[in-house]
Formats: structure tokens, sequence, C-alpha cells
């Protein structure tokens, strides 16, 4: 790919131009050079995060297993990945269906509580309203730093839930914050790759989940 | 599980396809177009592509105006939304018939369509582009498989953007019969049918059409036909690609 600073490699590249046949053979090949860079940056974020994501995945299961629910939560296109974890484990494909809500889908709840009580407060407030101890928090992060993902891990673990952080690059306040059980860290300064290897990482969740929850023990396990 | 294997997604004929389209989207955005995002079984994708385009991470990107569509009613949202020379985004399985049903009546809005999905693949003609994955299983949707798809065109799309020169060319037409550009038989959506002495009124990519109506027999509303000279020459069901 060529950017503003490297123009002057490409002459042929100026407001005459007009055969698209080598821009179009560039572009496919940064296509497939990105493809090999998600692949393999989803690769080594599955292997790095094994440990943390089969125990929360166990953890996770006995909850739900216990009446527990989960609230997933995040920023811009992260608080899309956050929903369409939600949906997967409230609406799957496979599997029974298990309960499970984004905390953007309320647009109401959102504007009234970033108008009124700003928006550090936004996905918090929401959990002291519905929250319970036997809950699961998930936060959904690039940078793992966001305030209002912070502050609202912050009031899950005083509820007593479980909570779950994804972050990118070196796991930002998530990486060593007492609010965060399980920390999934996507080691990438890319925020796209990050996004493409966190969305995976959510899917094995689920799925490890489910063979948790699959198992003829899960069910009396989590029960008192 | 096949989608647990995380091994390079597109192959060569994808990344052509990615291509094609980013060029096709930056076309449409330098001439004026807004993008309108749908995935009815996976609203979420939706969401993401609009704030992609509307917020880019990438400091210093431009905005590009992008729109969600989601909720019931989604071919009524698309119809009353798009305007001629706009790019309509489905994150959808082929068989999605709300999503098909749009991709079939855009001609007729004037829109150019990108169709995202996995598995079955919709048959040939049914979008403008078709970006797909080969792997069928279900769960596809939310392993991040579809997320580089629209992050690659994103991406791509503002490289053509160093490329003003290639902005401004024109769409080559190299169908035999092309719909968009010749009048062999362009599709209408039936607006007003036929009233006493007044012929049916019908939406074309040119606009609002009077269409002689007489060889097809009565119109509805959102009847597809097709036009030749002013006259409808035959139904098109817009449930069949």
């Amino acid at each position: 790919m060529t950017s503003e600073d490297t123009g002057f490699l490409y002459p042929f590249i100026d407001a005459e131009e007009t055969d698209a046949a080598a821009l179009l053979s560039d572009l496919a090949a940064s296509a497939r050079a990105k493809a090999v860079e998600s692949a393999a940056l989803r690769r080594r974020s599955l292997d790095e995060c094994g440990p943390v994501l089969a125990a929360a995945a166990a953890e996770i299961a006995r909850r739900f297993a216990a009446g527990g629910r989960m609230f997933t939560f995040g920023n811009g296109g992260s608080s899309t990945d956050a929903a369409t974890l939600a949906g997967l484990f409230a609406h799957p494909p496979e599997h029974p269906p298990l309960p499970a809500w984004s905390l953007t889908a309320d647009q109401a709840i959102l504007t009234a509580l970033g108008n009124d009580v700003g928006f550090e407060l936004v996905f918090a407030r929401q959990l002291i309203a519905r929250g319970d101890g036997g809950d699961i928090a998930v936060a959904v992060s690039t940078s793992g730093s966001s305030a209002d993902l912070t502050v609202a891990l912050r009031e899950a673990r005083r509820q007593g839930m479980y909570t779950v952080g994804f972050a990118g690059y070196d796991g930002g306040e998530f990486a060593d914050s007492p609010d965060v059980d399980a920390c999934l860290v996507v080691r990438s300064q890319s925020v796209h790759r990050i996004q493409e290897s966190q969305a995976l990482l959510g899917h094995r969740l689920w799925s490890l989940v489910h063979s948790h929850l699959g198992r003829p023990d899960a069910v009396s396990e989590g029960q008192p | 599980m096949s989608t647990a294997a995380p091994a390079p997604l597109v192959d060569e004929a994808l990344a052509a396809d990615l291509a094609d389209a980013s060029l096709t989207l930056a076309r449409r955005f330098a001439a004026g177009a807004t993008l309108w995002c749908l995935a009815p079984a996976w609203e979420p994708h939706a969401h993401h592509v609009a704030v992609e385009f509307v917020h880019p991470v990438v400091v210093g990107k431009r905005a590009l105006p992008a729109v969600a569509l989601t909720g019931p009613d989604l071919v009524p949202s698309v119809r009353i939304s798009v305007r001629p020379g706009d790019v309509v985004l489905a994150v959808a399985a082929a068989d999605d018939s709300a999503v098909a049903s749009v991709m079939r009546r855009a001609p007729a809005w004037g829109v150019t369509t990108l169709w995202i999905g996995n598995g079955e693949r919709p048959p040939q003609g049914a979008a403008d582009h078709v970006l797909w994955l080969d792997d069928p299983a279900p769960s596809l949707p939310a392993t991040g498989g579809f997320v580089l798809l629209y992050h690659v065109l994103w991406e791509l799309t503002h490289v053509c953007f160093e490329h003003p020169g290639l902005l401004t060319t024109a769409p080559d037409c190299t169908d035999e019969v092309c719909v968009t550009c010749s009048d062999e038989g362009r599709l209408a959506e039936v607006l007003t049918p036929a009233s006493g002495l007044d012929p049916a009124t019908a939406r074309t990519a040119q606009g609002t059409e009077r269409v002689d109506t007489t060889l097809v027999g009565p119109v509805a509303p959102g009847d597809l036909v097709l036009v030749h000279a002013g006259l409808a020459i035959s139904r098109i069901d817009p449930e069949e690609p």
C-alpha cells in the first residue's frame, strides 16, 4: 500500500492517472497481505490466550448453569463486536441459547445516562440497575483503557460479577486491573487486526462455554 | 470446528473482488454516494460498517457518509433511503429474502450493491460485488471473518482516494445487454398503477417515469417490470434472482 509519505516512490500516482489495472493489482496484493497478517495474529492470539480462555469458559459455564446472565459492552466498532458476542450467546445458530445482552442496545437508556450523568457511567449505571453478583460482565476494547469500560468493570467487580476484558496493544489498564478476572489481550498495534482476533477469541469462548455446559456434571456443579 | 482454524480467509479471487469493490465504492463516494448498510440476521455488522466509514480509526482519514438500516420492513426502509448513485452493502446469507429483494430492486433505484456472506453463494449477478467466504459454518458471522472483509474494504477504499485520477472514470459497461445504460430493458419498480387514461408510474435509475403496462396487465406498487421504450415488456419476480 502506498501512503502520502511514500507517494514520491510511485510517480504514476497523480491526478492524470487513468489506468486502474495497476491500482487494482496493488489493492488485491494488499488485501491478501492483510488477510495473512490477520490470520497469523488470530492464530497467535488463540495460543497466547488459551489458558485464560479455558479458565474463563469454566467459570462462565458454572455461572450460566447457576442462573447467571451475561452483559457485554464496548465503544464504537467494539460495541458492535460486543453485541455480536451477546447475540452469539443469546441467539446461537447451534447450542442452546443463554441469557446475554449488549448494553448498547437501548438508545433511550444510553442517551439518558450519557446526557444526565456523563458518558463514563453509561455502562456502570446499567449494571447497578440490572446486575447481580452471579452475573458475567464482558468489556470489549482495543485500548483496554476506555473510562466507561473501566468504571463498569469496577462496578461489576463490586457486585461480585465475573469480569472479562478484551483488549489490544499491551492490554492497557485492563492488563493490571484487579477488576478484570480474565484479560484477553490481542498483541497488535492495528485496531482492525485487533478486532478481527477478538471476534475469534469471543467465538472460541462461546464454544468452550458450551463444551462445559454439555458435560453431564456441568449443571449439578453449578447448583447450590 | 472449521471456523476455528484461522487460515488466511482471502484467496486470490476474493482479493480481486475486494479490490474491484473498493474502487467502485471509492468512485461512488467521490461522486457523492451514501453507503447504506444492512445485516438483518447479524445487525451489529451493519453498525460496524457504518461507524468504520463515518468515524475512521485511522486519524486523518476522511469521514464518509454511511448509515446502518436495521429493524423490520427492511425493503421499505431501503426504498425510501437510497438515492440514485448510492451504494447498499449487505452482510447476509444468500437465502436472506429481504436482502435478496433489496438486491433485485437495486437497479431500479440506481444503486450499486455489495453482498458479504458465507456458505452457499448468491446466484451469479445477484449483486454488483459479491465478497464471499465459502465456509458454511452457521456461526462464522461471529468469528471475525466478515469483520476482516469490511475492514479491508474500508482500508482499500481509502487507498483509492490517493488516486484521484481513477475516481472519476465512468464504470465500464461490458455486459452484452447492460440494463443500466441501454434501453434494452431497464428495471423499474411500480409506484402507482395505471388508472383510467393515466399510465402507471415507476421508479427507475433515471427517476420517475410513466410506463405503459398494457402488455403485462395490472400492476401494483412495488412490482418489478422491465421497461423498453416506455413500455413494460415483462414482469420480474422480486424473489427470483
